[in-house]
C-alpha cells in the first residue's frame, strides 16, 4: 500500500536532486532545469496532501505552480539568451558584477574545460536576390 | 465715454507691450541693439494717449473709467472672493480723474525723455536690452498703480515698481555695493509696504467687507471714524507707514541714497520722479481718510518736515553729486508729505493741490538735474566724486545750462517753477498754522520748512558751483561729449524746469483749476474752495531764503575758495554728523541688523546641533553594514546556498528546540 509518506519521500528526493543540482552545475540552463526540479518535488507534495485531504486546495496549488515555471520558463531562457549573446557562455560564474564594490572577483581555481567549438549558423541570401543553385548531380 | 476709455486700458498696456518686445529683441542677435526702438515707441504712444486724455477731463468734472460698472458682474474681474458675508473682488477697473491725470501726464511725458535719454547713456552697455525692457515694464506698473480704482490694483502696480525697482538699482549685478543697494532697497521698501497691505485690508474690514473700491470706502470715512475710534487712525497709520517705505521718509528713509548705484537714468525716472513720489500720490489719493483725523495728519506733517530738514542737513557736506540729488529728492517728497499732512487744517483743495504742484515740478527739475549729473558721469568716465571733477561749464556747455535751470527751480529762486510751488506749500502749512487744532505745532513745522529751503538753496549751488566753476579739472580717462539723443532730453526737461511753474499756477491757475475739479477733492474739500492769491510778506520770506542760500554757496565756493574748509574745521562736530549721514545707517545696523545676524547665528547653532545628531543616527547602520559586506559577492550560487543554510538552521532549530 503506497500511503502519502511514500509520496513525500519521493517529493524530498525530488526536492533534493533540485536544489543539488542548482546549488553544484554552473550551466544556466542546467541550473534551470533544477530549479524546475524543486518545483515539481514541492508540487507533488502538494498533490498527495490534496489526495489524502479528500479536496482539491492542493491540485489548484499546483495548477499555479506548473503555469508559474511555464512563464518563468519563457523569461529566463530569453534572458538566458541574452546572456549567452553577450559572453558566448552559459557560466553562471561571468555574472558577478552585482556585487559590493571593494569586494573581489571570485576565480575559480579550476577553470572548466572548453566547450565544443561553435558552428556557424547558416545564413539566408539576401531577399530579392535569386541565391547560386549548387548544380547536384544526379546519378 | 468708451473710446477714452479703451485709451486708459492702452496707457499700461502699450508699455507693456514695450518691455515684452525689447525682452524678446534682446534674445536675438541681430535686432539686440535695436531693443530700445520698441520701448521708446510705446512710451511715445502711451504719452500721446494720456495728453488726450488728460486734454478729454480738462473739458469735463467727470473722470474718464474702463470697465467701471456698478453692476459687479459686468467688471474685468481678476480674482474675487465670495463667503456670503464678505466678498473681496480685486477687478480690473481703470479710473482716471483729474489727480491721476496729473500724475499720468509727468509720468508717462517724463518717462518718454529719460527713455530717449537713456538711447544714448545706455549705448553699448552690456544688458542693454535689459535695461530697457526693464524700464518699459516700470512705466506700465506706474500707470496701472495711478489708474487703478481699487485697493488691490494699487497694490498690484505698487509691488510691480518696487520689483522694476529692484531689478534697476541691481543692474550692475556684479558690482556687490549695486546688488547690496538693491537687496536693501527691496527690504527697506518692504517694510513698509506690508503696512500698506495690512491698513489696506483693515480699511475693508471696517467698510463693511463689502469692496476695495475708493468709492465705497472713501464715502464711508467718517462713518468709520465714529465706529472704530481706535483702529481707523490705526489703518490710516498703515497706510502712511506704506507711504513712507516707498517715498523714502523718516525713518524708511535709507534705501534711496543707496539705490543712487543704478544707472543714472534710472535715478531721474524711479527715484526723482516718479516711484518715489507714489507714496505722495497715495496720501493724495487718501485724502478722504486722514482728514478726518487730524492727529493722523499731524504725523504725516511732522515726518514730512522732519525728513526734509534731515536729508537737507545731510546733503550740505556730500562730496558725491549724485547723493546730493538722492539727499535732496527724499527732502523734497518731505516738502510733498508736509503740504498733504496740512490737508484738514489747512484747506484740503490747496493742500493737495500744493503737494501735487510740487510733485509736478520736482519731477521736471529732478529729473533734468539727474540726467546732467548722468551727462557729466557719462563724460567724467562714470566719476561722480565733485573733488575729483570741477569748471566743467566750458566743456559741457549743454548740460551747465540745464544743470544751472534744475538748480535754479530745486532752490526756489523766484520765477523759476520749484519757487512757485514750494510757495505753495509755506501758504498751506501757514494756513494750517492758523487753525485752532494743533496750530502751533503747524507753525513750528512752518520755521522748520523756511529753513529748509534756505538750505537747499545752499547745497544745490554748492554742488553746481563745485561741478562747474573753479579751474577746469577732469579725472583720468574723461572724454568731455554730449551726444544730442542725450542733450534733446535734457533741453526739453529744462525749459520745462524753468517754465512749468510760472505757466501753470501763479497767474494762470491752470494747474489748480484743473486739479480741483476733480470730484475726488471737491468732496474731500467739502465745499471750501482755495482762493487765488499771491502772498507778498510769505514770497519775499521764501525768495529771501533761496538768495540767502545762494549768496552763501557763491562766497563759501566761488569768492573765496577754502573758506569751506575752515568752517568745517571750526564746527568739526555738525560737520561730521553731517558727512556721515547723522550715523543713521550705523545706528540701524546696531539695532536692527546685528541683532538679527545674532538670531540668524544662533539659528544656525542649533541647525548644526540637529543635523549632526541626525547624521550621527544615520551612520549607526552604516557601520554595522560594513561588516557584511563581504557577503555580497555577486555570485548567484552563493546566495542561494546561504539561503537553504539558513532555512535549514532555522527548521532545525523548530524542529529541535521549539515546542
Amino acid at each position: 500500500m503506497i500511503s502519502v509518506p511514500h509520496y513525500l519521500a519521493v517529493g524530498a528526493i525530488l526536492f533534493c536532486l533540485g536544489l543539488v543540482g542548482f546549488l553544484a552545475r554552473r550551466n544556466l540552463i542546467v541550473m534551470f532545469l533544477s530549479a524546475e526540479l524543486m518545483l515539481q518535488g514541492v508540487a507533488l507534495n502538494f498533490v498527495a496532501f490534496s489526495r489524502y485531504h479528500g479536496n482539491l486546495h492542493g491540485q489548484v496549488f499546483t495548477l499555479f505552480v506548473i503555469a508559474v515555471a511555464a512563464c518563468e520558463a519563457g523569461i529566463a531562457l530569453a534572458l538566458f539568451l541574452m546572456l549567452y549573446r553577450r559572453k558566448r557562455s552559459l557560466d553562471v560564474s561571468l555574472w558577478q558584477s552585482l556585487r559590493e564594490p571593494g569586494v573581489d572577483e571570485t576565480t575559480d581555481p579550476e577553470p572548466l574545460p572548453p566547450g565544443p567549438k561553435e558552428e556557424p549558423l547558416p545564413r539566408l541570401p539576401p531577399a530579392g536576390v535569386e541565391p547560386v543553385r549548387e548544380e547536384r548531380q544526379y546519378v | 465715454m468708451s473710446d477714452f476709455g479703451a485709451l486708459l486700458w492702452l496707457i499700461p498696456a502699450l508699455p507693456l507691450l514695450g518691455a515684452v518686445l525689447a525682452a524678446l529683441f534682446g534674445a536675438t542677435r541681430g535686432l539686440k541693439d535695436w531693443a530700445h526702438a520698441p520701448v521708446v515707441l510705446t512710451a511715445a504712444l502711451s504719452c500721446a494717449c494720456a495728453i488726450a486724455v488728460a486734454a478729454r477731463l480738462a473739458g469735463s468734472t467727470d473722470p474718464v473709467t474702463f470697465a467701471k460698472s456698478s453692476n459687479p458682474d459686468d467688471r474685468l474681474h481678476w480674482f474675487s472672493v465670495d463667503s456670503g458675508t464678505a466678498r473681496l473682488a480685486a477687478d480690473f477697473v481703470l479710473s482716471a480723474d483729474h489727480l491721476a491725470g496729473t500724475m499720468l501726464l509727468a509720468v508717462t511725458f517724463i518717462g518718454f525723455w529719460i527713455v530717449v535719454f537713456s538711447v544714448g547713456y545706455m549705448k553699448g552697455s552690456p544688458g542693454f536690452a535689459r535695461y530697457f525692457a526693464i524700464v518699459s515694464l516700470f512705466l506700465a506698473s506706474m500707470t496701472l498703480l495711478v489708474l487703478a480704482d481699487n485697493f488691490l490694483l494699487l497694490f498690484a502696480g505698487w509691488e510691480g515698481v518696487g520689483l522694476c525697482s529692484y531689478l534697476l538699482v541691481g543692474y550692475w549685478h556684479h558690482k556687490p555695493s549695486a546688488s547690496d543697494a538693491a537687496r536693501k532697497a527691496f527690504l527697506v521698501t518692504r517694510l513698509g509696504d506690508v503696512g500698506l497691505i495690512v491698513g489696506m485690508f483693515l480699511l475693508w474690514l471696517m467698510a463693511g467687507r463689502e469692496s476695495m473700491d475708493y468709492d465705497e470706502i472713501f464715502s464711508v470715512a467718517a462713518q468709520m471714524l465714529a465706529d472704530h475710534p481706535v483702529m481707523f487712525p490705526a489703518a490710516c497709520l498703515l497706510v502712511l507707514c506704506g507711504a513712507v517705505g516707498k517715498s523714502a521718509q523718516i525713518p524708511l528713509y535709507v534705501w534711496l541714497p543707496d539705490a543712487m548705484e543704478g544707472p543714472t537714468p534710472v535715478s531721474a525716472l524711479i527715484h526723482a520722479a516718479t516711484m518715489v513720489t507714489a507714496g505722495v500720490y497715495l496720501l493724495a489719493r487718501c485724502a478722504p481718510l486722514f482728514v478726518v483725523v487730524p492727529g493722523v495728519q499731524l504725523t504725516v506733517a511732522t515726518i514730512g518736515a522732519a525728513t526734509a530738514l534731515l536729508a537737507a542737513f545731510i546733503a550740505l557736506t556730500q562730496h558725491d553729486l549724485k547723493r546730493v540729488l538722492a539727499y535732496s529728492t527724499v527732502s523734497q517728497i518731505g516738502f510733498m508729505f508736509l503740504a498733504v499732512g496740512c490737508a484738514g487744517p489747512a484747506v484740503p483743495a490747496l493742500a493737495v493741490t500744493a503737494a501735487i504742484f510740487h510733485l509736478f515740478t520736482h519731477a521736471f527739475f529732478k529729473a533734468v538735474l539727474f540726467l546732467s549729473s548722468g551727462s557729466v558721469m557719462h563724460a567724467m568716465h562714470d566719476v561722480i566724486d565733485m573733488r575729483e571733477f570741477g569748471g566743467l561749464r566750458k566743456v559741457l556747455p549743454v548740460t551747465h545750462w540745464t544743470f544751472l535751470a534744475g538748480a535754479l527751480a530745486l532752490a526756489g529762486i523766484p520765477l523759476f517753477s520749484g519757487f512757485w510751488s514750494k510757495d505753495m506749500i509755506l501758504e498751506a502749512t501757514l494756513e494750517a498754522g492758523h487753525a485752532a487744532r494743533f496750530g502751533s505745532a503747524y507753525l513750528v513745522l512752518f520755521g522748520i520748512a523756511l529753513a529748509t529751503a534756505l538750505m537747499t538753496a545752499f547745497y544745490t549751488f554748492r554742488a553746481y558751483y563745485r561741478t562747474f566753476w573753479g579751474e577746469l579739472r577732469m579725472p583720468e580717462g574723461a572724454h568731455p561729449n554730449e551726444p544730442w539723443v542725450m542733450t534733446l532730453p535734457l533741453i526739453v526737461l529744462g525749459v520745462g524746469a524753468v517754465f512749468a511753474g510760472i505757466l501753470a499756477e501763479p497767474f494762470t491757475h491752470w494747474f489748480s483749476n484743473f486739479l480741483t475739479t476733480s470730484p475726488h477733492l471737491v468732496r474731500v474739500s467739502s465745499g471750501q474752495t482755495m482762493d487765488h492769491h499771491l502772498n507778498w510778506p510769505l514770497m519775499l520770506a521764501s525768495s529771501a531764503a533761496a538768495l540767502i542760500g545762494v549768496g552763501i554757496a557763491h562766497y563759501l565756493y566761488k569768492s573765496r575758495p577754502g573758506a569751506a574748509e575752515k568752517i568745517a574745521e571750526a564746527a568739526p562736530t555738525p560737520y561730521y554728523l553731517s558727512l556721515n549721514k547723522l550715523y543713521v545707517d550705523e545706528i540701524y545696523t546696531l539695532l536692527f541688523v546685528q541683532p538679527l545676524e545674532l538670531l540668524a547665528g544662533m539659528c544656525r547653532l542649533v541647525e548644526a546641533v540637529v543635523y549632526d545628531l541626525a547624521r550621527l543616527i544615520a551612520m549607526v547602520p552604516y557601520y554595522a553594514g560594513r561588516g557584511f559586506r563581504w557577503a555580497q559577492n555577486g555570485l548567484v550560487q552563493f546566495y542561494a546556498l546561504a539561503m537553504v543554510l539558513m532555512v535549514a538552521g532555522l527548521l532545525g532549530y523548530f524542529v529541535l528546540f521549539a515546542k
